[in-house]
Protein backbone atom coordinates (compact mmCIF):
# COMPACT_ATOMS: atom_id res chain seq x y z
CA UNK A 1 0.00 0.00 0.00
CA UNK A 2 2.77 2.31 1.26
CA UNK A 3 5.08 1.70 -1.97
CA UNK A 4 2.14 2.01 -4.33
CA UNK A 5 1.18 5.17 -3.06
CA UNK A 6 4.75 6.24 -3.10
CA UNK A 7 4.54 5.15 -6.72
CA UNK A 8 1.55 7.49 -7.71
CA UNK A 9 3.33 10.60 -6.06
CA UNK A 10 6.42 9.77 -8.12
CA UNK A 11 4.16 9.74 -11.04
CA UNK A 12 2.68 12.77 -10.51
CA UNK A 13 6.00 14.55 -9.48
CA UNK A 14 7.33 13.41 -12.93
CA UNK A 15 4.54 14.35 -14.82
CA UNK A 16 4.44 18.05 -13.40
CA UNK A 17 8.15 18.15 -13.51
CA UNK A 18 8.06 17.45 -17.16
CA UNK A 19 5.22 19.74 -17.74
CA UNK A 20 6.93 22.74 -16.07
CA UNK A 21 10.19 21.57 -18.42
CA UNK A 22 8.23 22.07 -21.42
CA UNK A 23 6.77 24.92 -20.35
CA UNK A 24 10.23 26.74 -19.89
CA UNK A 25 11.45 25.81 -23.25
CA UNK A 26 8.64 27.09 -24.90
CA UNK A 27 8.71 29.71 -23.20
CA UNK A 28 11.96 30.60 -23.98
CA UNK A 29 12.03 29.71 -27.50
CA UNK A 30 9.16 32.28 -28.23
CA UNK A 31 7.34 29.77 -30.32
CA UNK A 32 10.46 28.48 -32.51
CA UNK A 33 11.37 25.93 -30.49
CA UNK A 34 11.14 21.89 -31.22
CA UNK A 35 7.51 21.53 -30.14
CA UNK A 36 6.11 23.65 -33.36
CA UNK A 37 7.20 20.37 -35.53
CA UNK A 38 5.97 18.22 -33.17
CA UNK A 39 2.94 20.45 -33.54
CA UNK A 40 2.87 20.50 -37.57
CA UNK A 41 3.07 16.90 -37.56
CA UNK A 42 0.24 16.35 -34.62
CA UNK A 43 -2.36 19.01 -37.01
CA UNK A 44 -1.05 16.61 -40.69
CA UNK A 45 -2.39 13.08 -38.65
CA UNK A 46 -5.58 15.05 -37.53
CA UNK A 47 -6.62 16.98 -40.33
CA UNK A 48 -8.54 14.37 -42.43
CA UNK A 49 -9.50 13.35 -39.39
CA UNK A 50 -11.88 16.93 -39.19
CA UNK A 51 -12.38 16.87 -43.14
CA UNK A 52 -14.31 13.71 -41.87
CA UNK A 53 -15.35 14.66 -39.07
CA UNK A 54 -17.09 17.94 -40.45
CA UNK A 55 -18.55 16.55 -43.72
CA UNK A 56 -20.09 13.85 -41.11
CA UNK A 57 -21.13 16.36 -38.40
CA UNK A 58 -21.35 19.55 -39.87
CA UNK A 59 -25.48 19.65 -40.26
CA UNK A 60 -25.99 17.89 -36.65
CA UNK A 61 -23.12 20.78 -35.60
CA UNK A 62 -25.10 23.53 -36.84
CA UNK A 63 -28.36 22.29 -35.93
CA UNK A 64 -26.51 22.35 -32.13
CA UNK A 65 -25.63 25.95 -32.49
CA UNK A 66 -28.81 27.20 -33.23
CA UNK A 67 -29.91 25.21 -30.17
CA UNK A 68 -27.13 26.37 -27.59
CA UNK A 69 -27.22 29.78 -29.29
CA UNK A 70 -30.71 30.51 -28.48
CA UNK A 71 -29.88 33.50 -26.32
CA UNK A 72 -28.44 35.26 -28.74
CA UNK A 73 -30.36 34.21 -31.71
CA UNK A 74 -33.04 35.93 -29.57
CA UNK A 75 -31.30 38.82 -29.77
CA UNK A 76 -30.10 38.61 -33.29
CA UNK A 77 -34.11 39.00 -33.84
CA UNK A 78 -34.83 41.61 -31.49
CA UNK A 79 -32.14 43.90 -33.47
CA UNK A 80 -33.41 42.22 -36.52
CA UNK A 81 -36.98 43.49 -35.84
CA UNK A 82 -36.00 46.89 -34.89
CA UNK A 83 -33.90 47.36 -38.49
CA UNK A 84 -37.03 45.89 -40.54
CA UNK A 85 -39.02 48.51 -38.74
CA UNK A 86 -36.67 51.31 -39.53
CA UNK A 87 -36.58 49.54 -42.99
CA UNK A 88 -39.87 49.96 -43.39
CA UNK A 89 -40.60 53.65 -42.30
CA UNK A 90 -38.11 54.40 -45.47
CA UNK A 91 -35.52 55.16 -43.62
CA UNK A 92 -31.43 54.04 -43.61
CA UNK A 93 -32.64 52.17 -47.22
CA UNK A 94 -31.03 54.38 -49.59
CA UNK A 95 -28.19 54.35 -47.63
CA UNK A 96 -27.97 50.72 -46.86
CA UNK A 97 -28.28 49.67 -50.30
CA UNK A 98 -25.73 52.23 -51.24
CA UNK A 99 -23.06 50.78 -48.69
CA UNK A 100 -24.08 47.30 -49.62
CA UNK A 101 -23.42 47.98 -53.04
CA UNK A 102 -20.16 49.91 -52.63
CA UNK A 103 -18.97 47.01 -50.51
CA UNK A 104 -20.10 44.50 -53.13
CA UNK A 105 -18.61 46.63 -55.34
CA UNK A 106 -15.41 46.98 -54.21
CA UNK A 107 -14.74 43.37 -53.38
CA UNK A 108 -15.29 42.33 -56.83
CA UNK A 109 -12.86 44.58 -57.89
CA UNK A 110 -10.28 43.76 -55.37
CA UNK A 111 -9.14 40.94 -57.58
CA UNK A 112 -8.72 43.01 -61.08
CA UNK A 113 -7.70 46.36 -59.08
CA UNK A 114 -4.80 44.31 -57.04
CA UNK A 115 -4.04 41.40 -59.54
CA UNK A 116 -4.34 39.23 -56.90
CA UNK A 117 -3.96 35.60 -56.89
CA UNK A 118 -5.83 33.69 -54.79
CA UNK A 119 -6.43 29.87 -53.73
CA UNK A 120 -9.81 28.75 -52.12
CA UNK A 121 -9.80 26.73 -49.46
CA UNK A 122 -12.34 25.47 -46.98
CA UNK A 123 -12.58 25.83 -43.13
CA UNK A 124 -12.62 22.53 -41.56
CA UNK A 125 -12.09 22.71 -37.81
CA UNK A 126 -12.52 25.32 -35.28
CA UNK A 127 -10.08 26.08 -32.19
CA UNK A 128 -11.53 24.58 -29.34
CA UNK A 129 -9.75 26.80 -26.74
CA UNK A 130 -12.54 29.49 -25.23
CA UNK A 131 -9.38 31.73 -25.59
CA UNK A 132 -7.89 31.74 -28.98
CA UNK A 133 -10.11 32.82 -32.35
CA UNK A 134 -8.19 30.69 -35.06
CA UNK A 135 -9.90 28.49 -37.55
CA UNK A 136 -7.96 25.78 -39.98
CA UNK A 137 -8.72 25.06 -43.59
CA UNK A 138 -7.85 22.49 -46.23
CA UNK A 139 -4.78 24.29 -47.78
CA UNK A 140 -0.99 23.91 -46.27
CA UNK A 141 2.24 24.38 -48.21
CA UNK A 142 1.48 21.77 -50.36
CA UNK A 143 -0.58 23.85 -51.81
CA UNK A 144 1.66 27.33 -51.80
CA UNK A 145 -0.26 28.93 -48.58
CA UNK A 146 2.66 30.60 -46.67
CA UNK A 147 2.60 32.25 -43.14
CA UNK A 148 1.32 35.53 -42.76
CA UNK A 149 -1.20 35.43 -45.71
CA UNK A 150 -4.01 37.35 -45.95
CA UNK A 151 -7.53 35.84 -45.73
CA UNK A 152 -10.75 36.89 -46.88
CA UNK A 153 -14.34 35.97 -47.57
CA UNK A 154 -16.82 37.28 -49.94
CA UNK A 155 -17.88 39.28 -47.10
CA UNK A 156 -14.39 40.87 -46.10
CA UNK A 157 -11.49 40.66 -44.30
CA UNK A 158 -10.98 37.40 -42.02
CA UNK A 159 -7.46 36.91 -40.94
CA UNK A 160 -4.41 35.90 -41.70
CA UNK A 161 -2.23 32.69 -41.51
CA UNK A 162 0.03 32.20 -38.33
CA UNK A 163 0.92 28.18 -39.33
CA UNK A 164 1.59 25.92 -42.03
CA UNK A 165 1.75 22.33 -42.36
CA UNK A 166 2.09 20.25 -45.57
CA UNK A 167 -2.22 20.04 -46.04
CA UNK A 168 -3.56 22.26 -43.48
CA UNK A 169 -3.36 25.63 -42.11
CA UNK A 170 -4.20 27.57 -39.20
CA UNK A 171 -6.11 31.22 -39.43
CA UNK A 172 -5.95 34.05 -36.75
CA UNK A 173 -9.41 35.88 -36.89
CA UNK A 174 -9.03 39.70 -36.73
CA UNK A 175 -11.46 39.24 -33.68
CA UNK A 176 -8.64 37.69 -31.49
CA UNK A 177 -7.00 39.54 -28.70
CA UNK A 178 -3.87 39.02 -30.51
CA UNK A 179 -4.86 40.68 -33.86
CA UNK A 180 -4.27 43.78 -34.83
CA UNK A 181 -4.92 45.13 -38.33
CA UNK A 182 -3.98 48.57 -39.90
CA UNK A 183 -7.10 50.01 -40.75
CA UNK A 184 -8.76 53.15 -42.22
CA UNK A 185 -12.05 54.81 -41.90
CA UNK A 186 -13.50 54.72 -45.18
CA UNK A 187 -15.18 58.20 -45.82
CA UNK A 188 -12.84 60.09 -43.63
CA UNK A 189 -9.32 58.38 -44.28
CA UNK A 190 -8.57 58.39 -40.82
CA UNK A 191 -6.15 55.59 -40.12
CA UNK A 192 -5.82 53.04 -36.35
CA UNK A 193 -5.07 49.55 -35.27
CA UNK A 194 -7.74 47.58 -35.48
CA UNK A 195 -7.19 44.90 -32.08
CA UNK A 196 -9.65 42.26 -31.10
CA UNK A 197 -10.34 40.78 -27.89
CA UNK A 198 -11.58 37.99 -28.35
CA UNK A 199 -15.14 38.91 -28.77
CA UNK A 200 -16.98 39.48 -31.96
CA UNK A 201 -16.78 43.30 -31.69
CA UNK A 202 -12.93 44.43 -32.16
CA UNK A 203 -11.77 48.21 -31.38
CA UNK A 204 -10.34 50.47 -33.66
CA UNK A 205 -7.96 52.66 -32.01
CA UNK A 206 -7.43 56.00 -34.23
CA UNK A 207 -4.14 57.89 -34.34
CA UNK A 208 -5.84 60.99 -34.51
CA UNK A 209 -8.00 61.56 -31.36
CA UNK A 210 -10.35 64.39 -33.21
CA UNK A 211 -10.86 62.04 -35.92
CA UNK A 212 -14.12 62.40 -37.84
CA UNK A 213 -16.07 59.00 -37.16
CA UNK A 214 -19.76 58.14 -37.50
CA UNK A 215 -21.50 55.07 -36.68
CA UNK A 216 -22.19 53.28 -39.78
CA UNK A 217 -19.14 54.25 -41.23
CA UNK A 218 -16.91 51.44 -43.22
CA UNK A 219 -13.74 50.84 -42.08
CA UNK A 220 -11.37 49.06 -44.49
CA UNK A 221 -7.19 47.64 -44.06
CA UNK A 222 -5.32 50.73 -44.51
CA UNK A 223 -2.09 48.30 -45.86
CA UNK A 224 0.22 50.20 -43.73
CA UNK A 225 0.30 46.95 -41.49
CA UNK A 226 4.35 46.43 -43.07
CA UNK A 227 2.18 45.19 -46.40
CA UNK A 228 0.48 42.58 -44.93
CA UNK A 229 -2.60 43.22 -45.96
CA UNK A 230 -3.60 44.77 -49.16
CA UNK A 231 -5.32 48.19 -48.60
CA UNK A 232 -8.92 48.61 -49.13
CA UNK A 233 -10.52 45.18 -48.16
CA UNK A 234 -13.34 45.85 -46.30
CA UNK A 235 -13.26 44.84 -42.46
CA UNK A 236 -16.52 46.18 -40.73
CA UNK A 237 -18.46 48.69 -39.79
CA UNK A 238 -18.52 51.49 -37.05
CA UNK A 239 -21.21 50.47 -34.16
CA UNK A 240 -20.62 52.74 -31.54
CA UNK A 241 -18.03 56.17 -31.69
CA UNK A 242 -17.12 57.26 -27.77
CA UNK A 243 -15.81 60.69 -27.69
CA UNK A 244 -12.00 60.13 -27.33
CA UNK A 245 -10.70 59.03 -23.75
CA UNK A 246 -7.47 60.84 -24.08
CA UNK A 247 -5.60 63.59 -26.22
CA UNK A 248 -3.52 60.50 -27.63
CA UNK A 249 -6.41 58.02 -29.35
CA UNK A 250 -9.65 57.93 -30.12
CA UNK A 251 -11.41 53.83 -29.56
CA UNK A 252 -14.26 53.26 -31.69
CA UNK A 253 -16.27 49.79 -31.89
CA UNK A 254 -16.35 47.74 -35.11
CA UNK A 255 -19.00 45.32 -36.31
CA UNK A 256 -17.13 43.59 -38.73
CA UNK A 257 -18.83 42.29 -42.06
CA UNK A 258 -17.79 38.41 -41.64
CA UNK A 259 -19.91 36.31 -39.67
CA UNK A 260 -16.84 34.61 -37.93
CA UNK A 261 -19.03 31.77 -36.65
CA UNK A 262 -20.50 30.09 -39.85
CA UNK A 263 -17.13 30.64 -41.91
CA UNK A 264 -17.01 28.00 -44.79
CA UNK A 265 -15.12 28.34 -47.76
CA UNK A 266 -12.23 31.49 -47.66
CA UNK A 267 -9.63 32.91 -49.81
CA UNK A 268 -5.90 33.34 -49.34
CA UNK A 269 -4.48 35.76 -50.96
CA UNK A 270 -1.37 34.48 -52.62
CA UNK A 271 0.02 37.97 -53.93
CA UNK A 272 -1.08 40.86 -53.05
CA UNK A 273 1.10 43.41 -54.33
CA UNK A 274 1.02 43.60 -57.67
CA UNK A 275 -1.11 46.06 -58.58
CA UNK A 276 -1.42 45.90 -62.61
CA UNK A 277 -1.04 49.47 -64.28
CA UNK A 278 -3.69 52.07 -64.37
CA UNK A 279 -6.32 51.91 -67.33
CA UNK A 280 -5.87 55.18 -69.24
CA UNK A 281 -9.48 56.81 -68.83
CA UNK B 1 -3.23 -4.90 -21.88
CA UNK B 2 -0.43 -2.50 -21.58
CA UNK B 3 -0.29 -1.33 -25.25
CA UNK B 4 -4.16 -1.71 -25.65
CA UNK B 5 -4.78 0.89 -22.94
CA UNK B 6 -2.38 3.11 -24.75
CA UNK B 7 -3.60 2.41 -27.71
CA UNK B 8 -7.01 3.66 -26.08
CA UNK B 9 -5.29 6.76 -24.71
CA UNK B 10 -3.92 7.57 -28.42
CA UNK B 11 -7.53 7.00 -29.60
CA UNK B 12 -9.58 8.77 -27.29
CA UNK B 13 -7.06 11.98 -28.10
CA UNK B 14 -7.26 11.87 -31.39
CA UNK B 15 -11.05 11.52 -31.65
CA UNK B 16 -11.17 14.23 -28.81
CA UNK B 17 -9.33 16.60 -30.72
CA UNK B 18 -10.92 16.27 -33.82
CA UNK B 19 -14.47 16.22 -32.24
CA UNK B 20 -13.17 19.51 -30.30
CA UNK B 21 -11.95 21.15 -33.41
CA UNK B 22 -14.69 20.13 -35.73
CA UNK B 23 -18.00 19.95 -34.16
CA UNK B 24 -17.51 21.32 -31.44
CA UNK B 25 -15.55 24.06 -32.64
CA UNK B 26 -18.96 25.67 -34.37
CA UNK B 27 -21.49 24.30 -31.34
CA UNK B 28 -20.74 26.63 -29.00
CA UNK B 29 -23.10 27.39 -25.83
CA UNK B 30 -23.30 31.44 -25.98
CA UNK B 31 -20.41 31.20 -28.06
CA UNK B 32 -18.36 29.02 -25.53
CA UNK B 33 -16.77 25.93 -26.56
CA UNK B 34 -16.42 22.65 -24.27
CA UNK B 35 -13.36 21.44 -22.90
CA UNK B 36 -13.94 17.86 -23.89
CA UNK B 37 -10.74 16.44 -23.48
CA UNK B 38 -10.73 17.45 -19.98
CA UNK B 39 -14.02 15.97 -19.41
CA UNK B 40 -12.29 12.75 -21.14
CA UNK B 41 -10.10 12.93 -18.48
CA UNK B 42 -12.10 13.97 -15.71
CA UNK B 43 -13.92 10.68 -16.25
CA UNK B 44 -10.74 8.28 -16.58
CA UNK B 45 -9.97 9.83 -13.32
CA UNK B 46 -12.84 9.00 -11.48
CA UNK B 47 -12.89 5.67 -13.07
CA UNK B 48 -9.61 4.30 -13.19
CA UNK B 49 -7.74 5.93 -10.66
CA UNK B 50 -5.33 9.00 -10.09
CA UNK B 51 -2.39 7.01 -12.18
CA UNK B 52 -4.65 6.96 -15.11
CA UNK B 53 -6.00 9.98 -14.73
CA UNK B 54 -2.74 11.49 -13.81
CA UNK B 55 -1.17 10.34 -17.18
CA UNK B 56 -4.23 10.43 -19.62
CA UNK B 57 -4.03 14.21 -18.43
CA UNK B 58 -0.81 14.69 -19.42
CA UNK B 59 -0.78 13.15 -22.80
CA UNK B 60 -4.24 14.89 -23.58
CA UNK B 61 -3.42 18.20 -22.61
CA UNK B 62 -0.07 17.98 -24.45
CA UNK B 63 -1.55 16.86 -27.57
CA UNK B 64 -4.02 19.97 -27.19
CA UNK B 65 -1.18 22.21 -26.97
CA UNK B 66 0.92 20.98 -29.47
CA UNK B 67 -2.42 20.38 -32.01
CA UNK B 68 -3.52 24.05 -31.24
CA UNK B 69 -0.52 25.97 -31.03
CA UNK B 70 -1.21 27.15 -27.66
CA UNK B 71 1.73 27.80 -24.46
CA UNK B 72 3.00 24.26 -24.55
CA UNK B 73 2.64 22.24 -21.51
CA UNK B 74 0.25 25.03 -19.73
CA UNK B 75 -2.73 22.37 -20.53
CA UNK B 76 -1.01 19.52 -20.24
CA UNK B 77 -0.01 20.61 -16.50
CA UNK B 78 -3.60 21.81 -15.83
CA UNK B 79 -5.05 18.31 -17.24
CA UNK B 80 -2.29 16.34 -15.31
CA UNK B 81 -3.46 17.92 -11.94
CA UNK B 82 -7.04 17.77 -12.96
CA UNK B 83 -6.52 13.80 -13.36
CA UNK B 84 -5.16 13.16 -10.42
CA UNK B 85 -7.34 15.25 -7.49
CA UNK B 86 -10.26 13.91 -9.22
CA UNK B 87 -8.54 10.48 -8.68
CA UNK B 88 -8.03 10.68 -5.53
CA UNK B 89 -11.11 12.62 -4.78
CA UNK B 90 -13.30 9.86 -6.17
CA UNK B 91 -11.86 7.13 -3.89
CA UNK B 92 -12.64 9.46 -1.05
CA UNK B 93 -16.00 9.49 -2.05
CA UNK B 94 -18.09 7.06 -1.08
CA UNK B 95 -21.99 7.98 -2.38
CA UNK B 96 -22.94 6.43 -6.18
CA UNK B 97 -25.06 9.41 -6.96
CA UNK B 98 -25.72 9.41 -11.05
CA UNK B 99 -25.21 13.04 -9.86
CA UNK B 100 -21.27 12.68 -9.21
CA UNK B 101 -20.01 12.41 -12.33
CA UNK B 102 -21.64 15.53 -14.09
CA UNK B 103 -20.53 17.33 -10.29
CA UNK B 104 -17.38 16.57 -10.25
CA UNK B 105 -16.95 17.61 -14.20
CA UNK B 106 -18.60 20.96 -14.10
CA UNK B 107 -16.73 21.69 -10.70
CA UNK B 108 -13.26 20.62 -12.03
CA UNK B 109 -13.96 22.38 -15.47
CA UNK B 110 -14.40 25.49 -13.64
CA UNK B 111 -11.20 25.04 -11.50
CA UNK B 112 -9.56 23.81 -14.53
CA UNK B 113 -10.21 27.00 -16.66
CA UNK B 114 -8.86 29.49 -13.98
CA UNK B 115 -6.06 27.54 -13.47
CA UNK B 116 -5.24 27.71 -17.21
CA UNK B 117 -6.31 31.36 -17.43
CA UNK B 118 -3.59 31.86 -14.25
CA UNK B 119 -0.81 30.29 -15.11
CA UNK B 120 -0.88 31.62 -18.42
CA UNK B 121 -1.27 34.91 -16.74
CA UNK B 122 2.05 34.52 -14.73
CA UNK B 123 3.51 33.57 -18.36
CA UNK B 124 2.09 37.40 -19.67
CA UNK B 125 -0.44 36.86 -21.43
CA UNK B 126 -3.39 39.15 -20.56
CA UNK B 127 -7.18 37.52 -20.01
CA UNK B 128 -9.76 39.75 -18.83
CA UNK B 129 -11.21 38.61 -15.60
CA UNK B 130 -15.04 38.44 -17.15
CA UNK B 131 -13.53 36.72 -19.98
CA UNK B 132 -12.36 34.31 -17.62
CA UNK B 133 -15.44 33.41 -15.27
CA UNK B 134 -17.60 33.46 -18.47
CA UNK B 135 -15.29 31.14 -19.69
CA UNK B 136 -15.15 28.87 -16.79
CA UNK B 137 -18.65 28.73 -16.14
CA UNK B 138 -20.09 28.27 -19.46
CA UNK B 139 -17.74 25.51 -20.63
CA UNK B 140 -18.16 24.07 -16.90
CA UNK B 141 -22.14 24.06 -17.69
CA UNK B 142 -21.65 22.92 -21.36
CA UNK B 143 -19.21 20.08 -19.85
CA UNK B 144 -21.95 19.35 -17.66
CA UNK B 145 -24.34 18.87 -19.90
CA UNK B 146 -22.38 16.45 -22.54
CA UNK B 147 -20.85 14.45 -19.29
CA UNK B 148 -24.27 12.43 -19.33
CA UNK B 149 -23.42 10.99 -22.70
CA UNK B 150 -19.34 11.34 -22.52
CA UNK B 151 -18.86 9.38 -19.42
CA UNK B 152 -20.41 6.35 -20.35
CA UNK B 153 -18.58 6.05 -22.93
CA UNK B 154 -15.65 6.53 -21.65
CA UNK B 155 -16.16 4.32 -18.51
CA UNK B 156 -16.96 1.30 -20.74
CA UNK B 157 -14.28 1.66 -22.72
CA UNK B 158 -11.60 1.84 -19.66
CA UNK B 159 -13.56 -0.91 -18.35
CA UNK B 160 -13.16 -3.12 -20.95
CA UNK B 161 -9.11 -2.62 -21.11
CA UNK B 162 -8.48 -2.79 -16.81
CA UNK B 163 -5.95 -4.40 -15.80
CA UNK B 164 -5.81 -6.74 -12.96
CA UNK B 165 -5.55 -5.22 -9.61
CA UNK B 166 -2.06 -5.91 -8.90
CA UNK B 167 -0.80 -4.05 -11.78
CA UNK B 168 -3.49 -0.94 -10.94
CA UNK B 169 -1.50 2.32 -8.91
CA UNK B 170 -4.17 3.21 -6.82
Amino acid sequence: MFDRSRRLRVLLIVLVIASLTIITIDYRSKGNGPFEKIGHVALTILSPIQHGLVTIFRPIGNFFAGFTEVPSLRAHVSQLQRQNALLRSGQNTVADLQRENESLRRLLELRDRYNLDTLTAQVIGVSPSNFERTVFIDRGSRSGVKKDMPVVSGDGLIGRVIRVGPSTSEILLLIDRTSSVASRIAPSGETGLLEGDGSDVPHLELFNPDAAVAVGDRVVTSGYDQGLYPPGIPIGTVVAAPPARSNLSRVVTIQPYVDFSSLDYVLLVISARAPRPARSP
Amino acid sequence: MIWKRTMLLFLLTITGLAFETSVFGRATLVGTKPELLLLVVVALGMCEGPAVGATAGFVMGLSTDLVLQLPAGVSALTFTLIGYFIGRLRAQVTTTSAWLPIVMVCSSTFAGVLFYAAFNRALGEHFGIFTVLRAAGLSALYNGLLTPFVFPIVRALAARLRPPPSEVLH
